[in-house]
């Protein structure tokens, strides 16, 4: 066995020069490098949460902008829906009143056509019954006619009261016939309304085409209608007192 | 066979009245410094903040002795890093180096084990003082009472000298028997032996390096002035 001192101190000193040298090359370095990663991680970290509360911040900004974007398009809407539902209830008072305008117009219309068709068509009708009343007339024997419608006459002038038959008779009083009656036919038509009346009345004569046949009495506040004109008249205002029945109905 | 217990010179340097024998684990401890010198200064020529393989490895190495000391002293590992992580790396390259063949570890003779006991045994009292003060360090023989100075200065020693040869012993004994196995058997027979070895090896590296930094401590500690227990529970 033997120790030599001599290697002994060389292995101490080569010992205690590997500490110097790997401190100097290798733990001091690492070590370093390791502190700045730490370092830098831990700015790095530092940041990231400060971007982080950031990024947080701007995610509640962009919610409440959203939030209140929202909002505004819901007053947006309420209002569009507002002003939609008034301009529409609008136009479709504007148009029923337009439809109710036209429909007035086109029942006024049809009404006023209805009523000038219907008229014409009476004229029309009054017409040919006057026309085909006239034929007839021309082919009936005139005196019979004539002692016919004034024995009608006398009738008519019976019916009346004797107050208005008294009143009757002393006023002056126009015999329209619907031919010109010569002084033997005044004398009878007199004698007959001076039997009927019960006195002498004034009488002027007078002869109408229009009424077709008969003989009629007129003074200022008194008519006795006794003609086929005057029936004519009387037909039709009862076909127009119909008519006017039935577009009522 | 030599005995493992004999150191024989490579060369011898110097004049015939010196004689300075350079023998085999001095040159292979320069070797190893070589080795681990230029390594490091490689590695560490382009750290950067993205590490390479290479740097994570060594920044783990860092990393773990750092983890290792905050464990054991629970103080900041800066002041002892270079000198524990150096016996640590150094040890256990030597001890490895057993696997070179022709190579002797430096750990397997006495004299490099006896160096590493004699400067821990003297980092322990550079610490202790630098911790509490030459007064300091020496009150630590006293505690817990003056009885105990002869027994805690003898301690203090035969720590030093037990870490000494628990290695010599342990890394002497597996080179020996690989040996003699190498020599009796097969070339293949030995291999689980070395591989025993290494772990062997490692473990020893890992207890002198924690020992030593056990023993740094308790002087660091020791020389601290202790508050007196009572007064800490009111």
């Amino acid at each position: 066995m033997t120790f030599d001192f001599w290697t002994l101190g060389f292995q101490a000193v080569n010992v205690l020069v590997l500490v110097w040298l790997l401190h100097r090359f290798f733990w001091k370095p690492v070590s370093a490098m390791i502190t700045t990663r730490q370092a830098t991680a831990a700015s790095m970290l530092e940041e990231a949460g400060v971007k982080r509360s950031e990024a947080e911040a701007a995610l509640a900004e962009a919610a409440n902008k959203l939030a209140a974007l929202a909002a505004e398009r819901e007053a947006m809407l309420a209002t569009a829906r507002t002003d939609s539902d008034a301009t529409r209830d609008t136009l479709l008072s504007a148009a029923q009143a337009e439809v109710e305008t036209l429909r007035d117009t086109a029942k006024a219309a049809r009404v006023l056509a209805a009523g000038t068709l219907k008229a014409n068509a009476m004229d029309e009708a009054q017409g040919l019954a006057l026309t085909i009343a006239g034929k007839l007339m021309a082919r009936l024997d005139g005196p019979a006619t004539d002692a016919a419608f004034l024995n009608w006459l006398v009738k008519g002038l019976g019916a009346l009261t004797d107050v208005e038959r008294t009143a009757l008779a002393g006023v002056e009083l126009e015999v329209v016939s619907a031919a010109n009656q010569d002084s033997t036919a005044q004398d009878r038509i007199a004698k007959a309304i001076a039997d009927a009346l019960g006195a002498s009345a004034a009488l002027t004569f007078r002869s109408d085409p229009a009424l077709i046949a008969g003989h009629e009495i007129h003074s200022a506040h008194f008519s006795l209608r006794n003609s086929w004109r005057a029936d004519l008249d009387r037909i039709a205002a009862a076909l127009a007192k119909k008519g006017d029945l039935s577009d009522a109905g | 066979m030599d005995s493992p217990l004999q150191s024989v010179p490579l060369f011898i340097l110097g004049p015939d009245w010196l004689r300075v024998p350079i023998m085999a684990s001095v040159v292979v401890t320069w070797a190893i410094m070589a080795v681990l010198v230029l390594g490091a200064a490689l590695l560490t020529r382009r750290l950067s903040q993205v590490p390479s393989r290479a740097q994570a490895a060594a920044e783990l190495l860092v990393a773990t002795v750092d983890q290792q000391i905050r464990d054991v002293t629970g103080a900041a590992p800066a002041p002892y890093r270079a000198f524990v992580g150096t016996l640590f790396l150094f040890i256990l390259i030597a001890n490895w180096s057993s696997l070179i063949p022709g190579v002797t570890p430096p750990t397997a003779t006495m004299e490099t084990p006896a160096a590493l006991a004699a400067i821990v045994f003297l980092s322990i009292i550079w610490f202790g003082i630098r911790g509490g003060g030459v007064g300091g360090f020496l009150r630590g023989f006293a505690r817990p009472n003056p009885v105990m100075i002869p027994l805690n200065i003898l301690e203090s020693v035969t720590r030093s000298f037990s870490m000494f040869v628990r290695l010599f012993g342990n890394v002497m004994s597996g080179v020996f028997v690989i040996a003699i196995v190498g020599s009796l058997a097969a070339l293949l027979v030995p291999i689980p032996l070395m591989a025993l070895d290494l772990l062997t090896g490692a473990v020893q590296a890992y207890i002198f390096a924690v020992l030593s930094m056990v023993f740094i401590t308790s002087a660091v500690e020791k020389g601290k002035p202790q508050t007196d227990p009572k007064i800490e529970e009111t």
